[in-house]
């Protein structure tokens, strides 16, 4: 059995290069996605759907009223609940051996309900055209580069970190390795804490943050709501079991319905049985 | 009420509800036949190593290209310097081959016009050692308050970060020694 693996943001070692997001860029082939200035120096407002990570950049007042820049690298955070699973009608959304969460785009139907559903607003829908012309949409977000670690390689984003913000390792070792150096930041960050919300069971990407969660826009106890829980794991299985039931009580009927007419039409024929 | 099903008919019916079964339920692994027609991006590419032409650190990149496009680029994980890690200018390197605005042939601008033309490198070469030539003649200094100087102001040469030391060294010769150039700068440094 292969150890656990996650990613590790240490928001602390950021430098706010934006490497990641280069290497992300690069890896995937995503295009270019201009946003307008906003007065900040962060590039996008947020993720989106050609953009899987950004650096935000918080403007944060220290409690001596100095002046220091808070970074995250926000991308998808990989829930080991995952809202956005439990949303998908088309079980197009599903969890790899590695803990990632991808969308299988042969069946992404681009409905949206993930999107809606994300509890860290990441997901959103590309517009592509097909040959045709006509237009069509798929719900993007990060991937963890499920496909490099396939092969044995680091994410894209995790490669071009030199700061070491960010690591791909097993996630006893880097969890130990997080909380000492937690010990170690305290004094410069008395709110700093680990980012792995336990209401929906952990996360593939943990962060240490240098504040509260709120500060980075990221809610404080996350949770899948019960009602998406209801629908995925028990009210569509259900569905599904009885479309089988229905499909075959249909086709026995039409068969059974076609061989009684058969009988009857050769009432009284030699049936060569 | 009685059923009346012979033995034909009820192995029809028998097989009509497995043949069901097995659509309803079994379906078959699209996991890994999508797997299998999807190739991994770098599978078949070997990586050239190169060095970073932007900032003087040097980093150290592989190169991911294949006969017609440069397929990927990253940091090189055996290069002392930047040990696989690149910042976000270096990883936008394989934009230098692959951008649209790359230019590709000399351009030549006339004195006087507002448009470049595509020339080709006879004549721009030709172009750039004749103006250096007139220049230097019309301007070199060989004394100065009685000091032997043997230099001209009127050219600057400006070199790059991705130079390595045995083209440093001819560009000086050239520049410095050859042509009495005093004023040297590098691209890091503006």
């Amino acid at each position: 059995m292969m150890a656990d693996y996650i990613k590790f943001v240490d928001v602390t070692k950021c430098d706010g290069c934006r490497a990641c997001m280069v290497a992300c860029k690069n890896w995937n082939d995503l295009p270019t996605v201009t946003e307008e200035y906003s007065g900040s120096i962060q590039s996008h407002a947020k993720v989106n759907a050609h953009t899987w990570n950004v650096i935000t950049y918080n403007e944060h007042e220290t409690a001596n009223g100095g002046f220091e820049w808070l970074f995250r690298h926000q991308s998808c955070l990989h829930c080991v609940e995952a809202a956005c699973e439990k949303a998908c009608p088309e079980d197009a959304i599903s969890h790899t051996e590695f803990g990632s969460v991808v969308i299988d785009h042969d069946k992404c139907v681009g409905c949206g309900y993930c999107v809606q559903n994300c509890t860290f607003d990441v997901v959103e829908l590309a517009t592509y055209k097909d040959k045709h012309g006509k237009e069509y949409r798929r719900a993007q977000k990060c991937t963890l580069c499920t496909d490099r670690l396939e092969q044995g390689l680091e994410p894209a984003c995790v490669t071009a970190c030199h700061t070491d913000c960010l690591i791909y390792d097993e996630k006893e070792k880097v969890l130990s390795e997080a909380e000492q150096r937690l010990a170690k930041i305290k004094e410069r960050f008395p709110n700093a804490n680990i980012y792995n919300p336990q209401g929906i069971k952990g996360t593939t990407t943990v962060y240490l943050l240098a504040d509260k969660p709120s500060v980075y826009g990221l809610p404080e106890n996350p949770k899948v709501p019960l009602s998406q829980i209801v629908w995925k794991d028990y009210a569509q299985p259900l569905g599904k079991a009885m479309f089988g039931v229905t499909t075959m009580a249909v086709v026995g009927s039409v068969i059974a319905h076609a061989m009684n007419r058969e009988k009857g039409e050769h009432k009284g024929g030699q049936d060569h049985e | 009420m009685e059923v009346n099903v012979t033995r034909r008919q009820f192995l029809k019916l028998s097989g009509a509800v497995a043949a069901t079964l097995a659509v309803v339920e079994l379906g078959f692994d699209e996991k890994s036949v999508k797997a299998q027609s999807e190739e991994f991006k770098i599978a078949k590419l070997t990586p050239t190593p190169t060095i970073c032409p932007y900032c003087s650190v040097g980093c150290g990149i592989l190169v991911y290209a294949n006969e017609d496009d440069v397929v990927y680029t990253e940091g090189d994980p055996d290069h002392p310097i930047n040990e696989g890690t690149l910042c976000s200018k270096g990883t936008t390197v394989r934009q230098v081959y692959t951008s649209e605005k790359r230019v590709t042939k000399p351009m030549y601008r006339a004195p006087g016009s507002s448009k470049w033309e595509e020339v080709d490198w006879d004549f721009a070469l030709d172009k750039v050692a004749k103006n250096i030539k007139e220049t230097r003649d019309k301007t070199f200094m060989e004394k100065e308050n009685g000091i032997t100087v043997n230099r001209t102001d009127a050219i600057a040469y400006l070199g790059g970060a991705a130079l390595d030391n045995e083209e440093c060294h001819l560009l000086q010769k050239l520049f410095r020694a050859g042509l009495g150039l005093s004023y040297i700068e590098h691209q890091a440094r503006i």
